[in-house]
């Protein structure tokens, strides 16, 4: 029931000026106490589901040492895991070894996961990112070498004083990469990031939206489908776990931060450190009324450009897509769109989809 | 109590000269309060009042005092400063016999200090000047000194130094008061008269009612009778407060307590009525008050319609406190149902407003503020309008009239010539300018009452930095060239949006709106146009750019409820925004028309 597992890592060898998730410097204690809670919390929480796609997020998880992350590994074992599982670990370029890699290949790993964010020194430096591209296209090879062809690469973009030609020049770059799957941000200024700090600014909606438009028309022309608002992948090499969030379907989240949504409930854990390694690993626990779960199922599911299916919606929660607060005026707006089979929201809206996704929440 | 040694007192001065702390330190040396419950400014209950600093409602306290082995009572009744508020100044005065007038050492002699000194002569009291604020370094005695015997003709010898932070000259003050300001006049014996000149909404007790006695003895248990209303109700309870309140069994002649009856009929309650015992009455009531002029109309929507029959409710217990407050229903295409609100200025306003979301937890939208037009119609019917909305078609209007004030503001020399050239922008009038010492002059100017219900306040205060007053007086109407200018917000007349200005101010003002509005209003779906029109010509114009992002760019397993807690906050954003047509306006924009200047986004 329960078939999908993220694990969080929030170790990094360097904090980059826009992240915001639960994250310190690595530190070799630090690392060894995580872990040891980390085996403890999943021990305690996991109830031997069969496991379809397994995540190790970050963080950095490649920031381990090569001792620890055997020893990651190894607690990972004590999940049941289904033949075609999709096990995804997210690598920077710059602390990713060919023993590391020979290591993922050990474990069984089945995907790579890759934070290249620019391929332009100048952007990088904004960004605090420490490797280029060159380092960044031999990882690549080198994964490649070792047998690892699903891979994906993250981009950033909407950077200060970026041009749509240096945009054009980063996606050429990360096409002839040749990886099947690449996921593209604008850049958000968080609280409490140092790009925060700093009191940088957003770029304006308007060259915003130039960039995205450039993206997806690029990408599209290489081959690549557009398949959520942030992710384009080549046939058949969408992320299985993404898709799990994507699709409001059950997943286990462990470690500091993490969430999980299991049967009527989401939880987040903590992310004090030192709460977790005691064992008192929830934050916040959000018990879901059926109100609530269709609510996020239409706000997940509209990010995905084919958007939600109406046979598959009825047979999960028994109740008509189109019957659901105001999507048939929202069908008539030519704001979403009924295919028969599916209902998505119109190409045009999509960059601007909030304005219609605020009609499923609240009251 | 002996009725001869009651006094009961005011404070007058002008805005920011002392005198709620100077109640503070009377209050101390009567021993009302020890210092240990002490906070600043006793007597300002509100909320607003001590945010701001200012006292808006006079408050009344009972103080005791022993004078040359005899105790004494003393009514404080505490008074605002600002000239909207010189209505709560002249009630106060109606129920005292004398007053203390306060100036401040560093700023001396000021527009309202003069307002309300001559409000104290027509109410025939005894007057006991005061300079307050000596311990400054700014202080300047002397001049402050001369100041009061040149304006008033005051005597050297009866004017006391004080300073209301340092407690000195306090005790002079107080005993001055008792030797210097009479006894109440009145005759316990005679039938009951006394003057509502407060009243308060209580959710328990009802109606409460502020009266200063002047003949006769009110006792629990009376059958009164309100002299106006006709209407009678049975005293239950008497309160004086010291400052708290404290029960009595009677009141007489001379004195000042709150009056409980069991009243829910708001209307009942009139300030400035007489009560009367309703088996043997008084033969006449007492003279009351003027009605006041209300100069500045705004209408106050209630963000969610439904909140329409509260904002009513809200509006009558406040009216209780505030008799100068006028309203009446109105309705906007724009905004629904609303009242039409009459204030005596812009400050009084604003602090209505404020109370009605604080007291009452109402959500309002306040269209821009308007004054009473005469128009004349081309059929000879006169109409006066104090709303934009209610504006004949053009063709119909022959002239249109609009009140216009005669100002005096006092100002330092240095200033005399940029505040020429702000009242001259304001369509100023020139009139004279008369100085009262080399140093401080004050300035006539007739003005439009519509210009200073901008930011005339504002804009004086900035570019005397603080130091020029101004108060004004109603002189009666001229004929101007005015006319309506609308807004439309693609392409729909949003009629809470109109205002009245003059022509030859219409071109640019009609620029500064539509560009506020441009930066206030959010990116829609779609393109939306916003005109300034007068009559069908459009006279400015300005596109709002389609919305291009509003997105959530990442949402992964982890922060899936966050992004949830994300759409409904941007929802509820939203919600408090106004939907005209197909575009949803928040509401700033309903006050934008406003400004005279152009907002920086």
């Amino acid at each position: 029931m329960i078939s999908s597992v993220y694990i969080h890592i929030p170790f990094c060898s360097n904090i980059c000026n826009y992240c915001n998730f639960a994250k310190f410097y690595y530190n070799k204690n630090m690392v060894n106490s995580y872990l040891n809670a980390l085996d403890k919390e999943i021990k305690l929480r996991y109830k031997g589901d069969v496991i379809k796609t397994l995540y190790i997020g970050g963080g950095t998880p490649s920031s381990l040492e090569v001792d620890e992350l055997e020893r990651l590994f190894q607690i990972l074992k004590i999940f049941k895991k289904d033949k075609t599982i999709e096990f995804t670990i997210e690598v920077n370029p710059e602390n990713l070894t060919l023993e590391k890699i020979k290591l993922f290949k050990k474990y069984e790993v089945t995907r790579i996961s890759m934070g290249v964010e620019s391929t332009n020194k100048k952007f990088l430096d904004y960004l605090g990112r420490h490797h280029d591209f060159n380092k960044v296209r031999t990882s690549i090879n080198l994964l490649k070498r070792e047998g690892f062809t699903n891979i994906n690469v993250d981009l950033i973009y909407a950077l200060k004083e970026e041009t749509l030609d240096d945009l054009k020049r980063d996606i050429l770059n990360l096409v002839s990469l040749d990886v099947p799957h690449i996921s593209t941000y604008s850049l958000m200024i968080e609280e409490g990031t140092i790009l925060g700090i700093k009191h940088e600014q957003n770029i304006d909606e308007d060259k915003d939206y130039l960039m995205y438009d450039l993206i997806r028309k690029t990408l599209k022309k290489y081959g690549y489908k557009h398949y959520e608002i942030s992710n384009f992948a080549k046939e058949g090499y969408e992320s299985k776990h993404n898709l799990v969030y994507w699709n409001n379907d059950y997943y286990y989240g462990f470690g500091l931060g993490a969430a999980s949504f299991i049967p009527s409930k989401r939880i987040t854990n903590t992310y004090n450190y030192n709460n977790y390694i005691k064992g008192d690993y929830v934050k916040e626990i959000e018990e879901l009324t059926k109100k609530d779960i269709l609510s996020y199922a239409l706000i997940l599911g509209f990010r995905k450009i084919e958007g939600i299916n109406k046979k598959e919606f009825f047979a999960k929660y028994k109740v008509e897509l189109d019957s659901l607060y105001n999507i048939k005026e929202l069908i008539k707006d030519k704001k979403l769109i009924d295919n028969g089979m599916n209902i998505f929201v119109s190409y045009d809206k999509i960059y601007i989809e909030n304005s219609i996704l605020i009609n499923f929440v609240g009251e | 109590m002996k009725q001869e040694n009651i006094r009961n007192f005011s404070i007058i001065a002008h805005i920011d000269h002392g005198k709620s702390t100077l109640a503070d330190r009377i209050l101390e040396i009567t021993n009302a309060v020890s210092k240990r419950e002490a906070k600043e400014q006793m007597l300002d209950n509100m909320d607003i009042e001590r945010e701001r600093g200012i006292t808006i409602k006079l408050n009344t306290v009972r103080l005791n005092y022993n004078y040359k082995g005899e105790d004494y009572t003393l009514n404080l009744i505490d008074t605002p400063g600002h000239v909207d508020f010189s209505y709560e100044v002249s009630r106060s005065l109606a129920a005292s016999d004398g007053a203390i007038l306060v100036v401040d050492a560093t700023q001396g002699v000021e527009a309202q200090t003069i307002a309300n000194m001559y409000l104290a002569l027509d109410n025939n009291l005894t007057i006991i000047p005061v300079i307050n604020k000596i311990d400054l370094p700014s202080a300047d005695i002397k001049k402050t000194k001369q100041e009061l015997i040149d304006t008033f003709g005051f005597d050297d010898s009866e004017i006391i130094l004080t300073s209301a932070k340092t407690g000195e000259g306090i005790k002079e003050l107080v005993e001055a008061l008792i030797e210097k300001i009479p006894s109440p006049k009145g005759e316990k014996e005679e039938p009951l008269k006394a003057l509502i000149f407060d009243s308060l909404y209580d959710s328990y007790r009802g109606v409460l009612v502020l009266a200063r006695i002047f003949d006769g003895t009110l006792k629990v248990g009376d059958k009164i009778e309100f002299m106006q209303t006709g209407s009678e109700y049975e005293v239950t309870e008497l309160f004086v407060y010291n400052p708290n309140f404290l029960k009595v069994e009677s009141l007489s002649s001379g004195e000042v307590g709150y009056v409980v009856a069991a009243i829910k009929t708001l209307s009942d309650v009139r300030v400035g009525d007489t009560i009367t015992l309703a088996k043997n009455p008084c033969k006449e009531a007492l003279p009351g008050y003027k009605p006041m002029q209300q100069v500045v109309f705004t209408g106050l929507y209630p963000t969610e319609t439904n909140k329409y029959n509260d904002l009513r409710e809200a509006l009558e217990k406040l009216k209780l406190n505030d008799a100068s407050l006028t309203f009446e229903p109105e309705t906007s295409e724009a905004l629904g149902f609303g009242f039409r609100c009459g204030f005596l200025g812009l400050l009084h306003m604003d602090v209505v407003e404020e109370r009605l979301e604080r007291e009452f937890n109402l959500n309002l939208i306040a269209t821009s503020p308007s004054v009473i037009y005469e128009v004349l119609k081309t059929d000879g019917e006169i109409l006066k309008i104090d709303s934009p909305q209610k504006l004949p078609d053009i063709t119909k209007i022959k002239t249109i009239s609009e009140p216009y004030i005669l100002t005096n503001v006092f100002t330092p020399s240095e200033y005399i010539g940029p505040l020429m050239e702000l009242c001259q922008n304001k369509r100023g009038i020139y009139k004279s300018l008369e100085y009262l010492t080399p140093e401080r002059a004050i300035l006539h100017y007739e003005l439009p009452l519509s210009e200073i219900v901008y930011d005339f306040f504002d804009k004086l205060k900035s570019i005397s930095k603080g130091y020029a007053s101004f108060d004004y007086e109603l002189i009666g109407y001229k004929p101007s060239n005015l006319v309506k200018m609308d807004i439309l917000v693609n392409g729909n007349l949003v009629d809470a949006l109109s205002t009245i200005v003059h022509k030859d101010f219409a071109y640019n003002r009609g620029k500064v709106v539509v560009n506020n509005l441009k930066s206030i209003i959010p990116r829609q779906m779609f393109v939306v146009p916003i005109q300034a029109a007068i009559g069908s010509k459009i006279i400015a114009r300005a596109d709002i750019k389609a919305m291009r992002k509003d997105v959530l760019a990442k949402c992964y397993g982890g922060d899936v409820s966050r992004k949830k807690k994300l759409l409904e906050k941007q929802k509820e954003g939203k919600k408090r925004m106004k939907k005209i047509g197909n575009v949803e306006i928040p509401q700033e924009a309903f006050l934008t028309v406003l400004s005279n200047e152009e907002i920086n986004d």
